[in-house]
């Protein structure tokens, strides 16, 4: 009896261990996820338009990772990153069908130069109050759109691209949905430990800093040229990869899904997810992309026209209101809450600790 | 010299719906320290409520101009009512929120207004009549449109109003004091949660007007004050946050930019341009050029 209770407890510190940093909670829930798609190349229970959709989240869940470093963390006001979402997009559809460059290293490229005009996006940036970048960069959306619709040599206009190929990684193609999610969930869980690394060294501190007062953390001594750049840089990077797989898993890019309803969308994401929270990102991602699925098959509202961008703001402006610090944390409260009656029940098993 | 100086006039006439506009932006700016990104969708909706009072009025009593000028007062109306529900309903619960937390409630509104108006009006597009129907005519080369005047006239009349009002009257200093410092007006007695609502309805008029004045060169439809909006703004940063004369400046002067560039550089590329000029600005003078930059305090 003893025994029993001694291993019961070994065991549950054991997890507790495992799940300790949060790092190696993404891993375990990315694990845990993966098995989704593997399962289903198996039983094949969800359906193609279904993967489609998961693909998406998760394609939508990293680049509001991204957004989210400069909104939540930085609290820089953009409201023309679909820009770069598209860049990404386009980007990697030119270097893989004109130059037919490997699907790797164009995926890297279509974040590393969006990367760069995010950058001098920031330069401008530091100049500007939150109002005038807002709408500075509402302006760079609308501009970059023209951009793809004028410049058909390497866009296509307004037709767009077609038959993108499919990636390729070491010899193998990804053609199901299924393998693409693997894919794209690899990458998610990479980019999510970075984020939590990059974000919980003296970087990520430096950026709260300057959020909550820009003259207090110039006061201590923080480089307001320094972190801003790093902002934008690094959401600009990820809202490309993003960028890149959109294109390649429809394998078709028009200029129309990049325009300012997408800049809405992630930063509806990022607020109604959780501010300066990673989970919450991915949260606020599967929220917006899962939203319209559900509501297609609910009677009545469903059929009116929009419903979908109008119950987004609905819940954008009540999120706002009433829980300004998102879905997630919510989440994490009920979670501690569960997490305190574990552990009390726990002692009280266990007798004198 | 004739085509620059059409290009010219038809500048002025985009241009002062846009500090139209944009004065409405800077007002709600000033007074509640919102930046009203959801400006140019209330003004779409108002432009769909004016043409379907247009047509419902049309069919009833013929298409006469008593029925066009009648479904405008009736836009209008609906406008005051519209700014006042917004203010009330989504502004004022928020109030002591964070300059950030505003700026998203109005991008929520931007997607309720541009739903509701697909969801109520259809997304068809629809041919709005011009306020002034007398065809154009030439006089020495030069092509007249009675209707670029007419705009060009009533919005000179409706900023001599509202000048008149902010600058001369007991309501103009109620507002002006809000908009220098909301707490210590509230304490000398100044009503700012009136000043505030009554600045929204102000707002929405002047965007429901300039809706509606554009509204046959860009047809209704659920995305026809995208290019306005963006412009207007763009004409607000110019101008500067801190005047009301600034954005007027600012419009006019984009309005006017913008015909030239389209016509003597490159139509494809006006939008690129004209916003790569507004960066430059910016990086120049990033508080506008008539913008004053106020430091904050830590």
């Amino acid at each position: 009896m003893e025994d029993s209770k001694g291993t019961i407890r070994k065991n549950n510190r054991l997890i507790s261990n495992l799940l300790k940093g949060k790092p190696q909670q993404y891993l375990v829930v990315g694990i845990i996820f993966l098995l989704i798609p593997i399962i289903n190349l198996w039983t094949g229970m969800i359906s193609f338009s279904n993967m489609t959709l998961l693909n998406n989240v998760v394609i939508f869940a990293i680049a509001a990772l991204g957004f989210n470093i400069l909104l939540g963390y930085a609290g820089q006001v953009s409201l023309g990153h679909a820009a770069f979402m598209g860049m990404g997009a386009y980007l990697s559809a030119y270097l893989t069908m004109q130059l037919e460059l490997p699907f790797l290293l164009s995926l890297l490229l279509s974040g590393l130069v969006p990367m760069v005009i995010g950058l001098l996006l920031g330069l401008v940036a530091l100049r500007l109050a939150s109002l005038y970048l807002a709408i500075a960069t509402l302006g760079l959306g609308v501009t970059f759109q023209n951009i793809f619709i004028e410049w058909t040599a390497l866009t296509g206009g307004h037709a767009g691209l077609r038959r993108i190929p499919y990636p390729e990684i070491l010899g193998f193609e990804i053609r199901q949905r299924e393998h693409f999610l693997i894919l794209s969930i690899v990458i998610l869980v990479g980019l999510a430990i970075f984020s939590y690394n990059f974000l919980h060294s003296k970087t990520g501190r430096a950026l709260i800093a300057m959020r909550d007062s820009e003259h207090a953390a110039q006061a201590m001594g923080i480089s307001l040229f320094k972190y801003k750049l790093y902002a934008f840089a690094l959401s600009a990077f990820y809202v490309g990869i993003a960028g890149s797989l959109y294109a390649h898993l429809y394998r078709y890019v028009e200029p129309s899904a990049w325009g300012v309803e997408l800049s809405l969308n992630l930063l509806a994401m990022v607020v109604i997810g959780g501010l300066a929270s990673i989970g919450g990102s991915i949260v606020g991602a599967a929220f917006i992309q899962l939203l319209p699925r559900v509501m297609q098959d609910l009677p009545l509202v469903g059929g009116i026209t929009n419903i979908n961008f109008i119950l987004t703001g609905v819940a954008l402006i009540v999120v706002i209101i009433f829980f300004p610090t998102g879905l997630i944390r919510r989440f994490d409260f009920l979670w501690n809450k569960l997490k305190a009656k574990v552990g009390k029940l726990n002692s009280k098993e266990g007798g004198t600790p | 010299m004739a085509s620059f100086l059409q290009n010219v006039i038809a500048g002025i006439e985009t241009g002062s719906l846009y500090a139209l506009a944009a004065l409405g932006v800077v007002l709600i700016y000033r007074v509640s320290a919102v930046t009203n990104f959801a400006q140019g969708e209330m003004a779409m909706f108002s432009g769909f409520v004016a043409y379907s009072l247009w047509q419902r009025l049309s069919l009833a009593f013929g298409n006469t101009h008593v029925t066009y000028i009648m479904a405008f007062i009736g836009a209008l109306l609906f406008a005051t009512i519209f700014g006042f529900i917004v203010e009330k309903v989504f502004i004022r619960p928020a109030l002591r929120g964070s300059l950030v937390g505003k700026m998203i409630i109005t991008l929520g509104l931007i997607m309720i207004v541009n739903g509701s108006a697909g969801a109520l009006f259809g997304t068809d597009t629809h041919a709005m009549r011009r306020a002034i129907t007398t065809p154009s005519f030439f006089i020495g080369g030069l092509l007249i449109r009675p209707n670029a005047y007419f705009i060009i006239f009533l919005t000179l009349i409706i900023m001599f109003i509202l000048f008149y009002l902010i600058r001369k009257t007991m309501f103009g200093v109620a507002i002006r004091a809000t908009a220098e410092n909301e707490t210590t007006a509230r304490l000398m007695g100044v009503p700012t949660a009136k000043v505030s609502s009554v600045a929204w309805i102000i707002a929405t008029i002047l965007g429901a007007t300039a809706g509606i004045l554009i509204a046959p060169a860009t047809n209704v439809h659920t995305n026809m004050m995208a290019d306005v909006h963006l412009k207007s703004f763009i004409a607000a940063v110019l101008g500067g946050f801190t005047s009301f004369i600034g954005p007027v400046i600012g419009g006019l002067l984009i309005g006017v930019m913008d015909n030239l560039v389209g016509f003597y550089i490159s139509a494809k590329w006006r939008t690129v341009i004209v916003y790569g000029f507004l960066i430059l600005i910016l990086i120049v003078k990033p508080a506008g050029l008539f913008g004053k930059v106020r430091r904050k305090k830590v």
